[in-house]
Order: structure tokens, then C-alpha cells, then sequence
């Protein structure tokens, strides 16, 4: 190993080298981007327009903020197979809430949109303390706690409003958080939002006790016992912060129809594990950053508007995500192949 | 300073002595204890709990189950995991309904031949699924977590496909009907063909050598690898064959329900693993038993029988399901770390 690095730069990089160099660091995403992009450009001219790419924007910042979410779990060798549910959950508790003090919008709105707000936030932070004390005291399986909190929530989300959707949700959540509102004159408020996440993930993640302690646990439990970190409760606070970001996401995903739903979440588990360790996340533990949840993100939406706008199946556009997701994984594992 | 120093673990020991039979209780007994105590409460709670009609439909319901989880269990004892399972059962139930309704066309006149094609059309799709979750997982080193996620999406994607989301009818009724209905003294077939399956599964995991490698690349695929098992054949064989009780449980339920639907099983992955954790499988793999897993899933269709016979809304059932796995896994969790000690 040492040798080898030795030797590199006396041989200097060729072509060939350096390709692989940038493959080892970027994996194979960029470059896949790049050529979905310019693939469906061919086809539909209108996918390669301003008008597309603010939409990818839109569309990709729901998914980034559940994949940014799902990336604390995963850090620790973790993963919250109950978080679709629980956005369906949050949903429709939120939206219940705000009704109850509001219905229609009669009445005081920013009363209720901050108590759907809260309630929301509150309903996460206990999802992510359930999960969390699980999995880091307990010593449970992270699959069957999450597994059994997805059956939990399922259960509160499906029947707390009888099943159905609640409408009647102040419009007010709509022009602040909804797609069709615009901070300072410019700004969706979704990408907004989400941003805002991503910066203080990262500042959680690089700046943080808490957020190089995550590395390490992932990466050698072990070392970070040995080394004193409380190691148990920075694994709870993961699934606490996962919990927490998914209540905003659900927020957003209220706010984006206007209604509690009580079914959204289902596919979004599956979606935001793809959209990490596509991204370059590891399921392994202990390797992730912000720009590989972003990355996975733009993946996942660039397909799925792709496979829209050339008019694809929507059920076959499941078996081709299903494909990607493999793809991408096994991609990862040669991307760390050649790097040692 | 001799004295306390002998007299600990003196205590310890009485302690230990019963610690240790309460723990084989809970090894052994617990489950079928469980059943025992559920059964007899329900039968107060619920007189038509009793009746040999509801016995034998929990049976029915279990025995599907049963199937499932078993298939699972193998997965699970390798060390995998099967996420696919339930959209596993969807895709065979659509491939045999539609395969059924095309060879009706061609053979009208003998729907023996019809059903047998057809439900070997269903179960040749689950055993691809489950050949390609296998070569994945073996030969390209991919984590089971994901591949199943990526074929859980591919196969219910095909299936959703197929039907465009719409029910399959059109099998011939000896299939639908005939054997659905038909019974061996008063029980239904599907409960002796799931006993003989299972009997054979029993024999297989414990008489065989499949079922001792299995069981040894579960606890230490290393030492498997280096004893000359060859582990990734093993690992392909075995995701196939849990795929293949997924598909034939897909084809059983079709005929139950009488038509390809889509949406079959989609309930089915989550209780398999459930089953298979409360019957005492490690999902560090290694460990795992066919009979425990039967009488896991057993337990399983009581507990929603007991729920609908009391009329608790079947979508709080899922609540109930959810605490009784974290619990199963937290009891076998508190065990093992007792036994280390």
C-alpha cells in the first residue's frame, strides 16, 4: 500500500489514473447525472430548460431532507425503516391539530400553524427517542425496533383520521412552506428549508462532538468506547435528529397538498435509503457527507421527472428505480475497490 | 475476607439454578406457553373462539404464514435478510393468474393442466426473483438490505405493471373453487400440504447436509469458507428457496382469493420476520428452528383472530404486530446477554 502511494507521483498521473483518482473520490454519480440529464434532453427537449431544472430543484429538496435524515442513522451502521410511516403520521396528527384551532382558516391561524408545528416537531422527537433508546440501550436490531415503530405508526396513521385524508388545513401553511410560495420574492420555500437543513447538518456533522463522534461509532464502535465517548447516547441522539429532520420533511410534504395524509409515506422509506447509498452513503457505517445525500437526491428526481416527461410507465418507473438502487450500490463497492 | 468470598457464589449459584431453568423455560416453553394461556383466555373472553370452524380458519390463515416465514427463517439464518418476500407473493400470484387465463385459451378442455402450468408459471417467477437476490448478494458482495429493497421494488413494480393495478380473473375453477374448497376430514388440504412442506423442511434443515452448512455459514461463514463449504452456491440456493415458499404461498393465496391481485402480501414481509423472530431466529444468523417458527406464526394468526373476534379495527392490529416484534427481539436480546454473563 504504502509503496504504491510512494511510487504514484514519481510515474505521474496519467489519464487513466486520474479518472480513476476522481472516480474514487466522486464515485461514478456525477458522471451518471450528467448523462441522464443530456439522455433525457435528447428525448424531451423541455427536461433541459430552466423551468425543468428549478422544478428538479423543488422536487429533489422533499427527498434530500428525508435522505439527510436517514444519513445520521446510517452513520452509525443504523437505519429507520419507520420513516415514511412516520411522515404519514406526523401528517395527519399535524393537520388535526392545526384544524382543530382553525378549521378552514377561521380563526387564529398563526396560533394554529405553530401548533401543527410543534406537534409535528414533538411527535418526532418522541418517534426518535423510542427508536433511540431501543437500539442504543437496549441493544436491539435497528431493523426490528425500526420495524416495529413502522407497525406503531402505521397503526396511529391509518386510524387517527379513520384512514381518511384531513382537509381544511389553514391555507396560510401553504403560501409559507407550500411550492407555490416564495421567501424574500425568490426563494421556494422547500429548497429554502431544506438548505437550511443541509447547513446545519453539516455543522452538526463537522462541527459537533455529536457529529464526529457518529463517524466513529460507525466506523469502530469499539475505538469510541475505548476512547470514553459516551457513545450510547450520541447513537440515540441520531435517531432523535433522523426523527426530527423527517417531522420537518413532513411539514413540508403537509404544507406541498394541504392536507393530512395519511398514506403518503409508504414508498418514501425506500426512496431515502436509495437516495443516501446511491449518493455514496455507507450501509457499513461511518462514511457519509451532505454532498452525497444531495447528490442521491438529484439522482432519484432526475429520474423520476425524467421517466415522467418521456411519458415511462409509472409502475415500471418502481422496477427501473428498484434497478438503479442495486446499481448504485454495487457502483459504490467498486468505487471503494479502487480507492485501496 | 474467605468467608463472603465463599458464600457469593454459593448464592450466586441458587440464583444462577433458577435463573437458569426460568431460562429454559423461556427457551423452550414460552411460546407454546403463550399459545396455551391466549387460547384459554380467548375461549373465555370469546366462546366462538372455540369452535372447530374459527379454529380450523386460524389454522388456514397460519398456515400461509407458515410458509413465509420459513422461507424467511433460511434467509435469516445465513445472515440475510429477504425484503422482497411480499412483493414475491404479489408478482406469483399475478404471473399465475395471468399464465392460467393464456393457458385456458390453449388447453379448454383439461384445467388440471391449466392449473399446474400456470401455478408453476407463479413459482418460476418467485424462484427468478429469488436466483437474482442470491447472485447479487453472493457474487457481487452486495448488502442483502439493499438488493432485497431494489427486487422488493422490481418485482411489485412487474407486478403493478402486468395488472395495471386491477384484479386477474379468469383461472379455471378447479383451481378456484375445487381445490380451494376441498377438505380430508373436515380439514382443509392446504393445512396437510403446508404440515407435509413443513415436516419436509424439518427434515431438510437437520438431516441434510444443506442444512448443517446453512447453518454453519450463519455462525461463522469464515470457518464454513475454509472447512470447504461453497458458501456462495449455498447462498444462492437459499435465497432461491425462501423465495420459492414466498411464491408458492402467492399461488396458495390466489386460489383462496380467487383472483391475481397486485396487492397481495403486501402485509406478508413484515409478519414473516416477525414470525421468524418471535419462533427465536437470531437475525445475526445461525440460529433458527422450523417448528418454532411454525408455532411464531401460529401465535401471529391468533393474535389477529383474537383481535377481530373482539373487533378491534384490523389497521390497530398493525400497533399490536409492531410491539410484539421489538418485544420478542428485546426478550431474546436480555436472554443472550445473560448467558454471557
Amino acid at each position: 500500500m504504502t509503496e504504491r502511494t510512494a511510487l504514484r507521483p514519481a510515474i505521474g498521473p496519467g489519464a487513466w489514473t486520474r479518472l480513476l483518482r476522481f472516480f474514487a473520490n466522486y464515485g461514478f454519480l456525477p458522471v451518471i447525472l450528467v448523462a441522464l440529464c443530456l439522455g433525457f434532453g435528447a428525448v424531451e427537449p423541455v427536461f433541459l430548460t430552466v423551468q425543468n431544472a428549478l422544478n428538479i430543484a423543488e422536487q429533489a429538496s422533499y427527498l434530500i431532507v428525508l435522505a439527510a435524515a436517514q444519513m445520521f442513522v446510517l452513520l452509525t451502521r443504523g437505519f429507520d425503516l419507520s420513516m415514511g410511516v412516520i411522515v404519514s403520521a406526523i401528517s395527519v396528527i399535524s393537520a388535526m391539530v392545526m384544524v382543530a384551532i382553525a378549521p378552514e382558516g377561521q380563526g387564529p391561524v398563526l396560533l394554529a400553524l405553530s401548533a401543527g408545528i410543534l406537534t409535528a416537531l414533538a411527535f418526532g422527537v418522541i418517534a426518535g427517542v423510542v427508536n433511540g433508546t431501543l437500539v442504543a440501550f437496549f441493544d436491539i436490531n435497528p431493523f426490528v425496533v425500526t420495524l416495529g415503530m413502522q407497525g406503531i405508526a402505521f397503526g396511529i396513521a391509518t386510524t387517527v383520521s379513520g384512514g381518511f385524508p384531513v382537509f381544511g388545513i389553514p391555507a396560510e401553511l401553504t403560501t409559507f412552506l407550500g411550492q407555490d410560495g416564495a421567501w424574500f420574492g425568490f426563494l421556494s420555500p422547500p429548497v429554502a428549508v431544506c438548505l437550511l437543513i443541509l447547513g446545519v447538518s453539516y455543522i452538526i456533522l463537522n462541527h459537533t462532538v455529536l457529529g464526529r463522534s457518529l463517524y466513529l461509532v460507525g466506523s469502530n464502535t469499539r475505538a469510541a468506547e475505548v476512547g470514553g465517548l459516551p457513545w450510547r447516547r450520541h447513537i440515540m441522539m441520531s435517531y432523535v435528529l433522523c426523527s426530527l429532520i423527517t417531522a420537518v420533511g413532513a411539514i413540508l410534504m403537509t404544507a406541498r397538498t394541504g392536507t393530512g395524509e395519511p398514506s403518503t409515506g409508504g414508498g418514501l422509506v425506500l426512496l431515502s435509503i436509495a437516495a443516501a447509498v446511491a449518493g455514496g452513503v455507507s450501509l457499513r457505517g461511518g462514511e457519509g457527507r451532505i454532498i452525497h445525500v444531495v447528490m442521491g437526491g438529484l439522482l432519484v428526481s432526475v429520474l423520476s421527472i425524467g421517466m415522467n416527461l418521456t411519458r415511462i410507465d409509472g409502475f415500471l418507473q418502481q422496477v427501473v428505480l428498484g434497478i438503479i438502487v442495486i446499481a448504485a450500490v454495487f457502483l459504490d463497492r467498486l468505487r471503494l475497490r479502487i480507492r485501496s | 475476607m474467605t468467608d463472603p468470598g465463599n458464600a457469593i457464589p454459593e448464592i450466586q449459584g441458587a440464583a444462577g439454578g433458577i435463573r437458569q431453568s426460568l431460562q429454559r423455560i423461556l427457551a423452550i416453553g414460552l411460546l407454546p406457553l403463550l399459545i396455551v394461556t391466549l387460547c384459554v383466555v380467548l375461549g373465555f373472553l370469546e366462546p366462538k373462539f372455540l369452535r372447530i370452524g374459527n379454529l380450523i380458519n386460524v389454522l388456514r390463515n397460519a398456515s400461509f404464514l407458515m410458509l413465509i416465514a420459513c422461507g424467511q427463517m433460511l434467509v435469516l439464518i445465513i445472515g440475510g435478510f429477504d425484503l422482497a418476500v411480499g412483493a414475491v407473493v404479489a408478482l406469483a400470484s399475478v404471473t399465475t393468474a395471468l399464465s392460467m387465463g393464456v393457458l385456458l385459451g390453449v388447453f379448454p378442455e383439461s384445467p388440471l393442466l391449466v392449473t399446474l402450468l400456470g401455478a408453476g408459471a407463479g413459482l418460476a417467477a418467485g424462484a427468478a426473483v429469488g436466483l437474482l437476490n442470491g447472485l447479487v448478494v453472493a457474487r457481487m458482495k452486495v448488502n442483502p438490505f439493499m438488493v432485497t429493497l431494489g427486487t422488493l421494488s422490481i418485482a411489485s413494480g412487474l407486478a403493478l405493471y402486468l395488472t395495471q393495478g386491477v384484479p386477474i380473473y379468469g383461472m379455471p375453477d378447479l383451481f378456484t373453487h375445487d381445490f380451494e374448497r376441498l377438505r380430508v376430514f373436515n380439514v382443509p388440504v392446504i393445512i396437510y400440504f403446508t404440515a407435509i412442506l413443513l415436516a419436509v423442511l424439518w427434515w431438510v434443515m437437520n438431516q441434510t447436509r444443506y442444512g448443517r452448512y446453512v447453518y454453519a455459514i450463519g455462525s461463522n461463514e469464515h470457518a464454513a469458507r475454509v472447512s470447504g463449504v461453497r458458501v456462495a452456491f449455498m447462498v444462492v440456493v437459499t435465497y432461491t428457496l425462501c423465495s420459492l415458499l414466498a411464491a408458492l404461498t402467492g399461488v396458495l393465496l390466489t386460489a383462496r382469493v380467487g383472483s391475481g391481485e397486485a396487492t397481495l402480501g403486501s402485509t406478508l414481509m413484515m409478519e414473516s420476520i416477525a414470525a421468524a423472530v418471535i419462533g427465536g431466529v437470531s437475525l445475526r444468523g445461525g440460529v433458527g428452528r422450523v417448528e418454532m417458527v411454525a408455532l411464531g406464526a401460529l401465535f401471529l394468526a391468533l393474535i389477529s383472530n383474537a383481535l377481530n373476534l373482539l373487533r378491534v379495527d384490523s389497521k390497530l392490529q398493525t400497533i399490536v404486530v409492531g410491539v410484539i416484534i421489538i418485544l420478542a427481539v428485546g426478550i431474546e436480546r436480555f436472554q443472550t446477554r445473560k448467558g454471557k454473563r
